[in-house]
C-alpha cells in the first residue's frame, strides 16, 4: 500500500509542478480541475488527496503558497513554483522520461525488437 | 536535503498546530466555494453544487485528518501527548511521584558517584601513549625473602638487556630522589627522579614548555639541568613565561630549566612504582641520571628502576621469555654479596598501577549496583500498586478503543518521566556524594582524587536512568496489559488484577530482602575486619611525635651526622614537658624497610636468612613505649662502644633462642666476617613495621646516633601541635638549611595504614544501610498497600469473631513469610558471594557465623518493626465500614 502511494505521489507531485510551470500561479481547485482536464478527465482525481501532496511540496521548497482573490472575486490561496521549484521540474520531467523509455521498450511487442 | 529542509518544517509543524488547522480550514472552504461556484455557473442548485463539490472533495475531515499528519510528526505528537498526559497523572499524585523518583535518584546518585571514581581510576587514559606497552623489568632472586618486585635490573644488567633484547620498543632506567630546593629563604624537601635520555621517550611523554632530557645531559659535565612539573612551575615561578631563562638550586647545586611538564604528569608516584618510595605523592624535577663508565659496569642491583615499552604486537610472555633467556646469560657475570640466581620477571604497568586496587573498584561498583537493583525493585512495586489502582481507567481506556500497545506505551513512558527525573535529582545527588568520597580519599589509590562529572559519567548516568525506569516500568505494563477487558468488565474494577499484582510484588520484595541480606553481610564482614585491624598490638604508642629529618651533603661523615643528631637530641630533651626523645632510620608505618643478613652463634643458620634491622639512639624504646621484655635497654655507652650490642624482639628470640636464653646470645651481620658477633642485651615486644595487617617479623636493633636521614621521636604529654612547632623551631635553631620535615603522631600514621579500610568499610556500610532503608520502606509500601487491598476481607473475618491480635497476627506472617524467604535466599547468595571477598578480609572468616547472626537478627528486627505499623492500621479496621465500602 505504502507503495502505491509514493508512486502515485511522485507522479502527482510531478503533475502538479507541470501545471504551475505551464499554467503560473493557480488555487487548489484550479490545479485539480486542471490536471483533470490534462489528463483528458481519464484521471478521477479525489481533490483531497491533492492537498497534502502541495503541503510536501511546499515544505520542500519547490512551491510556495500565499492568499490571493480569484477572477471571481473570491478569496483563494495561490500555488506558484519557486526557483528550485522550476530546476526540480526539469529534473523530475526528464527522470520520468527515461523510466517510460525504458518500460517501453519492454512493452513494445516483442517481433518488433 | 530536502527531506531535512520538509523534516524541519514538520516539527516546526507541532508547534502551531491551532493556526495551521484554520489556514487549513478556510484555504478548504474557499476550495468548495470555488467548486460550488463552477457547478452553479453549470446549471447545477446551489445544495447540488455544494454537494458535488464535497463528494470530489472525498470528505472535510478525512483531508483535514490527511493534511495535519503530513504537517506535523504523528509517531512525536503523540508522544508529546503520552508525555502532557503522564506528566498531569505525576502531578496528580505527589506522594507516590516523590517516593518512586526519590528512592531512584538515590539509587542512580550513588551509582554514578562510585562510577565517576571507577573512571577516573579504571577508564580514563593515562598521560602516557599508549600504557598497555608499558612494563616494568624486574630480576628476582629466588634465593632473597623479599617479594619479586622489589629486585631491579643492576645498570650492567640494564645495558645488556636493552643490546640483547629485542621485545622492546625503548627502555629506560631512573632513580627516584629527594632534594632540598632552595628558595628565597627557605628550604623544601621535593621528590625528584634521575633520569636517563630514554625516560620521557618510553613513556611518550613530552614536555608543554621547552625539551625534555637528551643523551647529551647524560654526558659528564653537561648534567646541571633540569625539568620541572607544571605545578612547579605554578608555586615557585607564578607560570612565567621565560621560566627556562631561569634555573634551581637544589643541594646547593644549579640546575638550569629546560622543560615544563603539562599538568597531568607526575610520574613516578607512589602507586606507580610497585615498591617506590611511598610518600611520593607526584614527582616534580626530573634531572639527568648521568651514569660514570664505574656505575653502568655495576653488576649488583641498586635502587634504580626500569620501565620499558614493549614493541607493537609484541606479548609481555614473549617479552618475559626473552628476558629470562638474557639474564640465564648474564647470572654467570654475577659475583658479588648476593652470589647467582637473578631470573627475570616482565610485569605490565597498568596490572602493576591500577591492578591492585581493580577487585575494590569493581566491588564497589557491585555493591552500589544491588543498591541500585533494590531502588529498581521498590519503583517496580510502587508502579505496580499504581497501576492496580487505575485498572478502572485503564480499562475504560481499553474499553474506548486504545490498543494494548498504546496502553503500555503510555505506561512506559510514565516510568521514563520518573527515571528521567530522578536522573537528573541523581546527577545532583552523585555531586554531594563525590564530594564527600573525595573527603573520605585514602590517598592510596591511584588518581581517585581526579574524579569528576565528565562526560564519560553523564553518559553512564543517561543510560543508567533510562535502564532503570524501563526496567522497572516494565513488569506493571505487562502486568496491566495481560489483564483482558473480559476479567475487567466482569469484575467491576481493580480485584481480577490484583491477584497477579501482588504475585510480582511479593516476588520483588523477596528478592530485595535477599539483596540486603548479601551487602548487610559484606558490609558485616568489612566492619568486622576493620575492628580487628584497629585492634592489633602495634607495639608502640600511638602518642609519640614524630618528625623526618634528612641531612644533606655537607653532612658527610659519620662523625658529622653522629655530632648533628647528638645536638637535635640533646636539645628536644630539654625542652619543656619532654618525656623521651630518640632517632631511628626506619620508622614503622612509614613505608620503609630494610632487611639485612645475620648468623646467630649456636643456631643451624640457614643460607640467606634475614631480618628487618634498625639503627636506633639508646632513648628510642622508651621514646616508642616499646616495653622491655628481657634484659635491659641500651644504654649512652653502648651507641659509642667498639663492640656495639644488639636487642631483639619476640618474634626473633622465638625463632633463632627457641629452647635457651637470649640474653648474652650473639649475633653477626657482618657478611665477610660471620663470627664479629654482636652481643645480644635485651628482647623488646614485636613492632608491626610495613602495615598494621602483617604479622611482626623477626627485627634486630643497633644502638648509634649516625644517621643520613632519621625519623625523630618524641614522647611527651603535651598536646602534639605545641610539641611540633618547637621540635621545628629546634631544628631550625641547628640547621636553619635544613628542610622542615613533616611532623606526625604515631596515631596520624595507623590512621593513615588504615585508611583504605576506613574507605572501603564506610562506603559498603553506607550501601548497605541505604539497600536496608530502601527495601524496608518497599515492604512497609507492600504491606499498607495489600492491607487497604484487603480491607473488605479482613472486615468480614473480624465479623466473623476474628480478633484484633488475629488480624495483626495475619499480616504480621505474610510480612514474615516474605522476609524469611528473602533471607534464605539471600543466605544462599551471600555463601557465595562472600567466598570473593575473602582478600578484603582480616582475621575474620568469610562465613563468619556471629556475622551472618546478626545480619538475620537485624533484617528480622526492621523488617518486623517496618510491618508492624500496617499491621495495626489492619487490626483498628470498623467491621461495619469495611463491609460498606464498595
Amino acid at each position: 500500500m505504502g507503495e502505491k502511494t509514493d508512486v502515485w505521489q511522485g507522479t502527482l507531485a510531478l503533475m502538479v509542478l507541470r501545471t504551475l510551470e505551464t499554467l503560473g500561479p493557480l488555487h487548489g481547485y484550479g490545479l485539480a480541475r486542471r490536471i483533470e482536464q490534462t489528463s483528458g478527465d481519464v484521471l478521477q482525481l479525489n481533490y483531497g488527496t491533492l492537498y497534502p501532496a502541495l503541503l510536501r511540496l511546499e515544505q520542500e521548497g519547490f512551491i510556495r503558497s500565499r492568499w490571493g482573490v480569484s477572477e471571481n472575486n473570491r478569496k483563494a490561496k495561490y500555488y506558484e513554483l519557486t526557483k528550485a521549484g522550476q530546476r526540480q521540474v526539469k529534473k523530475a520531467a526528464a527522470e520520468w522520461e527515461q523510466t517510460t523509455a525504458i518500460l517501453a521498450r519492454f512493452l513494445t511487442p516483442a517481433g518488433e525488437a | 536535503m530536502r527531506k531535512l529542509r520538509a523534516f524541519c518544517f514538520r516539527l516546526l509543524g507541532l508547534f502551531r498546530g491551532r493556526r495551521a488547522d484554520d489556514d487549513f480550514a478556510a484555504e478548504l472552504e474557499s476550495h468548495i466555494t470555488l467548486h460550488t461556484d463552477a457547478g452553479i455557473r453549470a446549471g447545477l442548485t446551489a445544495e447540488e453544487a455544494r454537494r458535488q463539490a464535497l463528494i470530489h472533495l472525498g470528505g472535510v475531515e478525512q483531508t483535514q485528518q490527511a493534511h495535519r499528519e503530513r504537517r506535523s510528526l504523528p509517531w512525536l505528537d503523540s508522544l508529546l501527548q503520552d508525555t502532557q498526559y503522564g506528566l498531569r497523572t505525576l502531578r496528580r499524585s505527589p506522594g507516590f511521584t516523590i517516593t518512586a523518583v526519590s528512592t531512584l535518584a538515590v539509587g542512580i546518585g550513588a551509582c554514578t558517584a562510585i562510577f565517576s571514581l571507577v573512571n577516573a581510576v579504571l577508564i580514563r587514559s593515562l598521560p602516557y601513549g599508549e600504557p598497555q606497552r608499558l612494563v616494568y623489568l624486574f630480576t628476582p632472586n629466588p634465593r632473597l625473602p623479599v617479594p619479586v618486585e622489589v629486585m631491579t635490573p643492576s645498570y650492567a644488567d640494564f645495558f645488556d638487556i636493552k643490546r640483547q633484547g629485542h621485545s622492546f620498543a625503548n627502555m629506560s632506567a631512573f632513580e627516584q630522589a629527594t632534594f632540598h630546593l632552595a628558595m628565597d629563604g627557605s628550604v623544601e624537601r621535593v621528590s625528584a627522579a634521575r633520569v636517563d635520555e630514554n625516560f620521557f621517550e618510553t613513556l611518550e611523554s613530552t614536555p608543554e614548555i621547552g625539551r625534555s632530557i637528551g643523551a647529551d645531559d647524560n654526558q659528564p659535565g653537561h648534567s646541571r639541568v633540569a625539568v620541572i612539573s607544571h605545578a612547579l612551575w605554578h608555586s615557585i615561578f607564578a607560570d612565567r613565561a621565560d621560566v627556562l631563562e631561569h634555573s634551581l638550586t637544589l643541594e646547593g647545586v644549579r640546575y638550569r630549566i629546560v622543560g615544563v611538564m603539562p599538568p597531568e604528569f607526575a610520574y613516578p608516584s607512589s602507586s606507580d612504582l610497585p615498591y617506590g618510595n611511598a610518600s611520593v605523592k607526584a614527582t616534580h624535577i626530573w634531572i639527568p641520571l648521568a651514569l660514570t663508565p664505574k656505575q653502568k659496569a655495576e653488576r649488583e642491583p641498586g635502587s634504580d628502576e626500569v620501565i620499558a615499552r614493549l614493541r607493537p604486537g609484541i606479548s609481555v610472555s614473549k617479552a618475559q621469555s626473552e628476558m629470562s633467556t638474557i639474564m640465564v646469560r648474564l647470572d654467570q657475570l654475577h659475583s658479588g654479596d648476593f652470589g647467582r640466581g637473578w631470573g627475570a620477571f616482565v610485569e605490565n604497568f597498568m596490572d602493576n598501577a591500577v591492578g591492585p586496587v581493580r577487585p575494590l573498584m569493581w566491588l564497589l561498583l557491585g555493591a552500589v549496583l544491588l543498591v541500585l537493583l533494590i531502588a529498581c525493585g521498590n519503583a517496580a512495586s510502587l508502579l505496580l500498586a499504581r497501576a492496580a489502582n487505575r485498572m478502572r481507567e485503564l480499562g475504560m481506556r481499553v474499553a474506548l478503543g486504545a490498543g494494548r500497545g498504546r496502553i503500555i506505551r503510555q505506561l512506559l513512558t510514565e516510568s521514563l518521566l520518573i527515571g528521567v527525573a530522578a536522573g537528573v535529582l541523581g546527577i545532583g545527588l552523585a555531586y554531594v556524594f563525590l564530594h564527600i568520597l573525595l573527603d573520605l580519599d585514602p590517598g592510596d589509590i591511584p588518581r581517585l582524587n581526579e574524579a569528576s562529572l565528565d562526560t564519560r559519567v553523564l553518559l553512564f548516568t543517561v543510560s543508567v536512568s533510562l535502564l532503570t525506569s524501563v526496567l522497572a516500568g516494565i513488569l506493571p505494563a505487562l502486568t496491566v496489559a495481560r489483564v483482558s477487558l473480559n476479567g475487567f468488565l466482569t469484575s467491576g474494577g481493580g480485584g481480577a488484577v490484583a491477584g497477579t499484582h501482588s504475585r510480582s510484588q511479593n516476588a520483588l520484595i523477596v528478592v530485595e530482602a535477599a539483596l540486603v541480606v548479601v551487602l548487610l553481610a559484606g558490609a558485616g564482614l568489612f566492619i568486622r575486619s576493620y575492628l580487628n585491624v584497629e585492634s592489633v598490638t602495634t607495639g608502640f604508642s600511638p602518642s609519640t611525635v614524630t618528625m623526618n629529618v634528612g641531612l644533606d651533603e655537607r653532612y658527610g661523615t659519620p662523625q658529622q651526622q653522629g655530632a648533628f643528631f647528638r645536638n637535635l637530641i640533646g636539645k628536644l630533651g630539654a625542652l619543656p614537658g619532654i618525656d623521651a626523645v630518640g632517632a631511628v632510620n626506619y620508622l614503622p608505618l612509614s613505608h620503609s624497610e630494610s632487611l639485612g643478613f645475620f648468623w646467630v652463634d649456636g643456631f643451624a643458620n640457614q643460607k640467606d636468612q634475614m631480618a628487618e634491622g634498625r639503627l636506633v639512639t639508646p632513648q628510642y624504646f622508651r621514646a616508642m613505649n616499646i616495653p622491655l621484655v628481657a634484659g635491659r635497654f641500651f644504654a649512652e655507652d653502648d651507641a659509642s662502644s667498639p663492640a656495639r650490642p644488639t636487642i631483639i624482639n619476640q618474634q626473633f628470640a622465638k625463632e633463632y633462642f627457641a629452647d635457651r636464653n637470649p640474653i648474652g646470645g650473639r649475633i653477626s651481620t657482618d657478611e665477610k666476617d660471620h663470627s664479629h658477633w654482636s652481643t645480644v642485651i635485651g628482647v623488646v615486644t614485636d613492632v608491626r613495621h610495613l602495615t598494621l595487617e602483617e604479622a611482626p617479623q623477626p627485627q634486630m636493633y643497633s644502638p648509634g646516633y649516625e644517621l643520613g636521614a632519621a625519623y625523630i621521636a618524641v614522647r611527651t604529654m603535651r598536646p602534639p601541635s605545641a610539641v611540633a612547632s618547637e621540635i621545628q623551631r629546634t631544628l631550625k635553631s641547628i640547621d636553619p638549611n635544613l628542610a622542615r620535615g613533616d611532623v606526625h603522631t604515631m596515631g596520624d600514621l595507623m590512621s593513615e595504614a588504615t585508611a583504605r579500610r576506613r574507605f572501603q568499610t564506610t562506603l559498603l556500610g553506607v550501601f548497605a544501610a541505604i539497600a536496608l532503608l530502601l527495601a524496608l520502606v518497599g515492604l512497609y509500601g507492600l504491606m499498607t498497600y495489600s492491607v487497604s487491598c484487603r480491607t473488605r476481607e479482613l472486615g468480614i473475618r473480624m465479623a466473623l469473631g476474628a480478633q484484633r491480635t488475629d488480624v495483626t497476627l495475619l499480616v504480621l506472617r505474610k510480612a514474615g513469610f516474605l522476609l524469611g524467604s528473602g533471607l534464605v535466599l539471600g543466605l544462599a547468595c551471600t555463601w557465595i558471594a562472600t567466598r570473593t571477598i575473602k582478600a578484603f578480609l582480616f582475621g575474620v572468616d568469610a562465613h563468619d557465623p556471629a556475622t551472618i547472626l546478626s545480619v538475620c537478627v537485624l533484617l528480622a528486627v526492621c523488617g518486623f518493626l517496618a510491618a508492624l505499623i500496617p499491621a495495626r492500621r489492619a487490626a483498628s479496621i470498623d467491621p461495619m465500614q469495611a463491609l460498606r465500602t464498595e
